[in-house]
């Protein structure tokens, strides 16, 4: 997974209100198509409740793989309820995670940036996948891997946009060491592949409805 | 229809999984064993400080406040809980 682990002040204040407002617009956007156009059935609120406590827990676990590592279940949260509720999901997620002492507050608003990325291209990936294959767990495990990997390239690039205050790396060092980051997190996306791909191929088999299929 | 044809999302799978164990495992040993924060600070430059090396489960372990996690995680799963009591599923 990615997410930017900084503490408040790495960013200076302008790149913090700067993600902050871009974040709140897309979470504006999402409110809007919950209000206008995607109303979302009553099941989806208890789905969207479950994924979030879900996030949350998972996420505040430290694996110990190569010295330690994160999975967030991003891409099943964008499987589990699209890109519109998964928005405010992250949103939740990366408020209770800073308010817990994990991560800066002001980072909070680059993080729903980073999160929603993952989220819109697992959603999108997974829905694509459809044309090529109707096997769920390969669906959802190729779509784990791009949203994952986008997420670690939006990562990067609000780093390197915003920059860090008080170091005296260059840019290309700066790129260089989070594209080692990025590498080692795409394996943790290999567990996070393998964990989506059988929860999402499990309630495939037994609640179809719930990928938008037909219930049993 | 050809295995090829009916292992189509498999293959895709495997070989991405292929691809992106290879470069992390390339990566790790350039970076060599630290911790998440640690490697974060690294790269961008920041002074690394220690991390903590609080109680560990099998070698997991929790971020932030353990105790202000466990009551978050009480308040979503009641959450959760009253949204599957209210809605169902």
């Amino acid at each position: 997974m990615a997410h930017i682990h900084l503490e408040d002040g790495s960013f200076s204040l302008f790149w913090v209100l700067a993600w902050w407002i871009v974040a709140l617009c897309l979470i504006g956007v999402a409110l809007f198509f919950l209000r206008s156009k995607f109303k979302p059935e009553p099941k989806m609120i208890t789905i969207a409740a479950f994924v979030t406590a879900a996030a949350f827990a998972i996420f505040q676990v430290q694996i110990p793989i190569a010295g330690g590592v994160h999975v967030n279940l991003t891409p099943l949260i964008a499987i589990l309820t699209g890109p519109v509720i998964g928005t405010l999901v992250v949103l939740i997620v990366n408020i209770l995670t800073a308010a817990i002492g994990h991560g800066g507050w002001g980072l909070v608003g680059a993080n729903v940036l980073v999160n929603f990325s993952e989220v819109l291209v697992a959603w999108l990936v997974f829905k694509g996948m459809k044309k090529i294959t109707e096997d769920l767990f390969s669906r959802a495990g190729v779509a784990t891997f791009a949203g994952l990997f986008a997420g670690n390239l939006v990562m990067i690039t609000v780093i390197i946009v915003s920059g860090i205050q008080g170091v005296n790396q260059t840019t290309a060092q700066i790129l260089t060491g989070l594209s080692l980051i990025a590498a080692i997190n795409m394996g943790v996306a290999v567990i996070e592949a393998f964990l989506t791909g059988l929860i999402v191929a499990y309630i495939g088999r037994i609640r179809p409805d719930i990928l938008g299929g037909n219930r049993k | 229809m050809s295995i090829v044809e009916e292992r189509k999302g498999l293959i895709i799978f495997g070989v991405i999984l292929i691809v992106v164990l290879i470069a992390a495992l390339a990566a790790y040993q350039m970076t060599g064993h630290m911790g998440i924060e640690d490697r974060f600070t690294t790269a961008v430059g920041l002074p690394s400080g220690e991390e903590e090396g609080g109680e560990t489960f099998f070698g997991f372990s929790a971020e932030g406040d353990p105790v202000l996690s466990v009551i978050v995680l009480g308040i979503l799963i009641v959450g959760s809980y009253a949204a599957y009591r209210h809605f169902r599923i």
